[in-house]
């Protein structure tokens, strides 16, 4: 039996939201731990890596280990029938899932409703990749993040990252001409999420494709902050921390020559 | 293995059929080429008699007379070269009013001060003469004016004539003909004292014959035909498409055969370098390039030359390559080539509709079960494996890539003999095809039938077979011919008619009723025609004028009594000729010439449709809408009119068991439900209605039952399908009309699926089962279970540059940025396959190289070919039947199993890293587990035993394959060398090898789990 109770039934709407652009189906692992998903996206090119931990549930129940498929832009769909303030519950049979049921509970216990969704049989290498320590790691506001790159969109497709030993520079060249944003190391304690720390072993300087990071900056509602992982010729990994209820990580190959 | 008993009785079929051939001339020890010797021939006593199979013209250097060339056979097997000189090239112009025989020598002057301004000649005009003739256009009361015939001694360039003129815009060769009565690959006979021989002689040809024209005769046979079939190789570099001035031929491989026997006489390979013997065949070794050219020159005499896409490849690079290295008598090959010319290659792009144009596939096609058969026959053993599927036997040709070309080349012996040997078969391919489609007689009856020289066939259109026909009459009736600047317009007429469909899947009998060849039936019981058009004006001038007035615009045509057209009659001769074809087709019983002969009487209703066409088009010779529009008009009426008295008459207020409806009609037949549900009842009322319709209109109009469809599916306008029945006891074929079953721009599982629902629904009549097949599709597609071959979508590179993007264009610039020299270049057809990219982007960024997809494991986007491919024609074929409920064959539980590949390349897999899961329940494995996880440990026997049952299945199916490949390439020992695209065994050998490695390398997991 499966059995997974979220009181803040809008996380899992947002998560959801994070990850359908990239992915269409997708298996979730679930054992004694928590939910996992990981799945690359159709190119080949970005890995969504996703936790939500036991501990975020209340309560949370997973005898044995196994895999719900899910057709991710199915099971948003019926996300969206859920209001922002339900709760959330999971239930599945973990011996033969065949489908997923979803009850959504208003706050004040008035409405109950419920969902079922067929489950997919999907096969799929699983493909993750290993956890490094990054030559330059930045902490920053994720809704600046975000606004970086909407803006550069404009200029290019794709965008330079620079980082040296107080700074970081976000700079685009297209053909109607070229911009950058550089942000200053701040630690300023008394606004968090205006906060930017740079922790750096050597300076970098990556490429990657826009149209990607856009995809990546729908996970900005999770969280304030975001967290950039860059190494040269490395995977970049961009993470929104969900407190203690988990983790989303995003990985995207450095662009390389003309490609 | 299972197999090699099998393979044993099979194995090097090619070879073998070689040796048979060996046996049947064991006699002769050397293959000799020469023709039989020339009998003495005397020109005051003995006739010469050919067939002459090329017609064309030259200038008299001296003179500037033109001269006709006939090449031809005789009887014997002599070749023939004819000269005629003395026809001169000649139109007409309508003489002014008034003007009379004395007025001949001033204009012929003034015509001649005219001319000469532009050619220095003193005297080009021969003759004027004051005919009576009559123009073809209109009907004036049989009254014939007078005509000049201005008659040239060199030919004139029609486009310079500025007034009105008659018949100048006609070839010579076929005014010739014309005149001569000669048409297409006639028989010639020249009477003695006609002709002199030549004895200073400019061809290779036995006898050069000069003769004052006319020769005439006419026999239906054929002459002892020499067809040479050849084929070159040439050792191109790695990557680059050889050229002849710098990659050498190294191989031609001939065979020649007298037309009508079963098997080559002559079957020979000119090698560079030593080759080792190959049984039956002459190899001719040579160890010069130059040399090698100029022995085949000397070793070719043939009266027809074929190969495949020798006017493009072949030949053009024999001449240059022949030119770079100075073989200074080969350009004389040139002559040759006026010899009739059939590349294969023109002839199934023209005649054929077929998904890939290579030898290798157009052989498929046509010869896959023929060559099949024979060679069980040959090698003495039964039909192999009761259940073995069709595609381990499909006969395949062996393709070697031209990269190892050059590699066996520089080989030994040995590997040279395998050059040879793959290059004989791309010789006798063509002759064999030749053979089993009947190209060479169908085309020869074609010439006959309509008069133009043979080569016209190939290289020109429908038109001129009309003009030539028309001509014909014309010349025998005194009329002219008003030479028109054609001048295209716009102006549309109205088309044929459509009953509204009524759409659905008929269980019950449907009816077809055909009107028999309409719209020529329409002409001919009209009597439609330009000489009998009548002009408003004209008609206030005769007086007691019988007409009939069509519904088009009230043009008018007078009645056969006063005169009949021309057209009318050249339709009659094409139909009577289509008669006699159908009735041949009745008599014979073998299934291939059964096709064949349908083949002719479709080329002959082409024909006599065509001639309707031919007065409609607007940019034609001679375009004549009234004609042709009440053509149309008439058809229109006709069908309705059919409607109405089928219904009318079919009720039960008539004493009928049901009311007869008509569910839908187009252009010349209509389909009646007459609503009784057995097929014999049905057939009786079909026949009986049809008499009853055609006693309603004028002969030879005639409405002509043919066929009931039971069950029937009626998708659309001009779209439907259904159980073709012309007797009650078994049904003829299943039939189709405008579904996806050939378009080429859809990928082959699309046809397959297509057409095994349509089986299953019509012929099975288990229309779930249909549903069934359709989902377990989809479900397979889903899975990657569907072969990759199924899945390629071919499209023609036709221009470099187009102004949409599109895959196979886009394709073929980035497999030229990869690999220059494999990629497709201008003319090719790209094949491709659409692979997942991101979401959103346009099918030209997702269009893959198939083979780089099978390398890379890139997965397939199986949602395009869902969606894109799919979806469409199968909704079409299920609405009818399922009607809403049709959507639930793209969406439902069978779409919910997917299987998602895992790509070799692309910008992220180099950093993954795979984690292995459990082959029972797909979690996550932690390291310490191998094969499966805690939970799935009691079941860990049973996985083991499932995953080696599939790894033993798997091995089987690929050792199948491997070892068909083998027989294709005629050589058990050696490793396969073939890379053909077009071979479904190809993709299937590569992804067999490809899962086997895959599932054994699972099956290894299980190794550390105990």
């Amino acid at each position: 039996m499966f059995e997974a109770r979220l009181s803040q039934g809008a996380l899992l709407k947002k998560l959801l939201e994070a990850i359908k652009e990239l992915v269409t189906d997708a298996n979730f692992d679930c054992n004694e731990t928590g939910i996992a998903l990981q799945a690359m996206d159709n190119s080949h090119v970005a890995l969504v890596s996703l936790l939500l931990r036991s501990e975020g549930f209340h309560p949370y129940r997973c005898d044995r280990g196994f895999s719900l498929g899910v057709n991710l832009n199915s099971l948003s769909k019926i996300l969206k029938c859920a209001g922002n303030d339900d709760i959330i519950t999971l239930k599945a049979d973990d011996n033969s899932a065949d489908s997923l049921s979803l009850c959504f509970e208003s706050p004040s216990n008035e409405r109950v409703s419920e969902y079922e969704l067929k489950l997919m049989d999907i096969d799929q290498e699983h493909l993750s990749i290993p956890e490094t320590d990054y030559e330059a790691t930045i902490v920053m506001s994720s809704a600046e993040f975000q606004r970086i790159c909407r803006d550069l969109m404009v200029i290019s497709e794709s965008v330079s990252v620079d980082v040296a030993k107080d700074a970081i520079v976000f700079s685009a060249e297209g053909e109607m001409g070229s911009g950058s944003v550089k942000l200053k190391q701040n630690p300023s304690v008394d606004k968090p999420e205006e906060q930017v720390t740079i922790e750096l072993n050597s300076s970098v300087s990556l490429q990657f494709s826009l149209k990607y990071l856009m995809n990546f900056t729908k996970g900005t509602p999770l969280s304030d902050q975001v967290m950039l992982g860059l190494s040269e010729n490395m995977p970049l990994l961009v993470e929104y921390k969900m407190d203690d209820a988990g983790y989303i990580r995003f990985y995207l190959a450095p662009k390389v020559g003309e490609e | 293995m299972a197999t090699s008993t099998r393979t044993k009785k099979k194995d090097n079929s090619f070879i073998d059929q070689l040796a048979l051939l060996e046996n049947a001339d064991t006699e002769r020890n050397h293959q000799i080429w020469a023709r039989p010797s020339v009998p003495n021939i005397d020109p005051n006593q003995d006739p010469i008699i050919f067939q002459q199979f090329e017609i064309d013209d030259c200038v008299d250097p001296a003179s500037k007379e033109p001269i006709i060339r006939m090449f031809g056979i005789t009887e014997t097997g002599n070749s023939v070269l004819c000269y005629v000189t003395g026809f001169r090239p000649y139109f007409y112009i309508p003489a002014p009013i008034g003007f009379k025989e004395n007025n001949i020598a001033s204009l012929q002057k003034q015509i001649e001060r005219a001319i000469h301004s532009d050619n220095g000649l003193n005297k080009s005009i021969e003759r004027i003469e004051l005919t009576l003739k009559e123009s073809i256009w209109g009907y004036h009361g049989n009254k014939k004016v007078h005509f000049l015939k201005i008659i040239f001694t060199i030919k004139y360039n029609d486009r310079q004539l500025r007034e009105m003129t008659f018949e100048s815009n006609i070839h010579y060769v076929l005014r010739f003909m014309i005149d001569c009565k000669v048409t297409g690959a006639n028989w010639i006979e020249l009477p003695p004292k006609s002709y002199s021989l030549r004895t200073k002689k400019t061809s290779t040809c036995q006898l050069e014959i000069d003769i004052n024209h006319p020769p005439e005769g006419e026999w239906s046979k054929i002459a002892p035909l020499r067809i040479l079939s050849f084929d070159i190789e040439c050792a191109g570099r790695k990557g680059i498409f050889p050229e002849p001035t710098i990659d050498p031929i190294i191989q031609i491989a001939n065979t020649v055969t007298i037309q009508g026997e079963k098997s080559p006489f002559i079957r020979n390979v000119f090698t560079l370098n030593s080759c080792a013997p190959i049984v039956a065949t002459d190899v001719i070794e040579c160890y010069d390039q130059g040399k090698m050219l100029q022995a085949w020159r000397d070793f070719v005499d043939p009266d027809v030359i074929i190969g495949y896409n020798i006017s493009n490849f072949d030949f053009p690079y024999l001449l240059e390559r022949a030119h770079y290295l100075k073989v200074t008598k080969f350009p004389y090959l040139g002559r040759i080539r006026r010899r009739l010319q059939l590349d294969m290659l023109q002839v199934m792009q023209r005649d054929y509709k077929l998904r890939s144009y290579t030898l290798n596939s157009v052989c498929a096609h046509f010869l896959a079960l023929d060559w099949y058969y024979t060679s069980v026959m040959w090698n003495g053993c039964n039909i192999p494996e009761s259940n073995s599927p069709p595609m381990y036997n499909r006969e395949q040709k062996e393709e070697v890539h031209h990269s190892i070309i050059t590699d066996l080349q520089n080989g030994n012996d040995e590997t040279r003999r395998r050059l040879a040997i793959y290059c004989l078969k791309d010789a006798i391919l063509p002759q064999r095809l030749m053979d089993k489609l009947m190209c060479l007689i169908n085309y020869i009856e074609m010439a006959r039938v309509t008069g133009v020289p043979f080569n016209y066939l190939l290289a020109r259109g429908q038109q001129i077979k009309v003009i030539s026909q028309l001509y014909r009459k014309a010349f025998e009736q005194d009329y002219v011919i008003p030479a028109l600047k054609s001048e295209g317009t716009d102006d549309q007429f109205e088309g044929a008619t459509v009953i509204e469909p009524e759409r659905g899947y008929y269980n019950v009998p449907i009816a077809t009723l055909d009107f028999s060849s309409l719209y020529p039936s329409i002409m001919i019981a009209h009597n439609l025609c330009y000489t009998t058009l009548l002009d408003n004006k004209d008609l206030e001038k005769l007086d007691n004028v019988d007409y009939i007035t069509t519904p088009y615009n009230n043009a008018k045509f007078v009645k056969v009594h006063h005169r009949k057209g021309l057209l009318p009659t050249i339709l009659e001769d094409l139909l009577s000729a289509r008669k006699k074809a159908k009735a041949e087709l009745k008599m014979e019983t073998d299934p291939f010439k059964k096709a064949v002969l349908d083949g002719r009487q479709l080329a002959l209703k082409i024909s006599a449709n065509s001639v309707y066409g031919f007065t409609g088009a607007t940019a034609g010779k001679l375009p004549c809408i009234e004609i042709s529009a009440s053509v149309t008009a008439y058809g229109r009426q006709m069908i309705e009119k059919t409607k109405q008295e089928v219904e009318n008459q079919y009720t039960i207020a008539k004493g009928y068991q049901h009311d007869a409806h008509v569910i839908y009609g187009d252009t010349d037949s209509v389909m009646v439900k007459f609503g009784v549900d057995n097929l014999v009842d049905a057939m009786a009322l079909g026949r009986e209605a049809a008499d009853y319709v055609t006693k309603k209109f004028v002969k030879p109009i005639k409405l002509e039952f043919e066929k009931v469809y039971f069950p029937y599916l009626l998708i659309n306008k001009k779209r439907y399908a259904g159980l073709y029945w012309t007797n009650p006891d078994n049904w003829d074929k299943l039939d189709t009309k405008g579904i996806e079953t050939v378009r080429r721009d859809n990928c082959l599982l699309v046809q397959n699926v297509i057409e095994t629902c349509l089986r299953k629904m019509l012929i099975d009549r288990d229309v779930s089962g249909a549903e069934e097949y359709a989902k377990k599709t989809i479900s397979d597609l889903l899975q990657n279970k569907i072969d990759m071959s199924q899945l390629v979508i071919t499209k023609a590179l036709s221009k470099s540059d187009y102004s949409a993007k599109q895959p196979h264009h886009e394709l073929a610039e980035r497999m030229r940025k990869r690999d220059a020299g494999s990629a497709p270049t201008l003319g090719d057809r790209v094949a491709y396959v659409i692979v997942k990219s991101t979401k959103g982007a346009a099918a030209y960024e997702k269009s893959e190289d198939p083979i780089y997809v099978l390398e890379n494991n890139i997965p397939i986007d199986t949602n395009y070919y869902l969606e894109n491919q799919l979806s469409k024609p199968l909704l079409r074929i299920f609405e009818p039947v399922l009607g809403e409920k049709a959507q639930s064959l793209l969406a439902g539980d069978h779409t919910r199993v997917v299987q998602i590949a895992t790509p070799t390349i692309g910008g992220l897999m180099k950093f993954a890293v795979k984690t292995a899961t459990c082959l029972g329940c797909k979690t996550p494995l932690s390291k310490n587990d191998t094969a499966v996880c805690r939970h799935c440990k009691p079941k860990l026997g049973e996985l083991y035993q499932r995953q080696l049952d599939s790894v033993n299945k798997l091995e089987v199916h690929f050792a199948r394959l491997w070892t068909q490949c083998q027989r294709c390439q005629g050589s058990l020992h050696q490793d396969i060398l073939c890379s053909s695209r077009d071979c479904p065994i190809w993709y299937m050998r590569k992804k067999a090898q490809k899962d086997v490695q895959d599932a054994t390398k699972l099956l290894e997991r299980f190794n550390h789990a105990w």
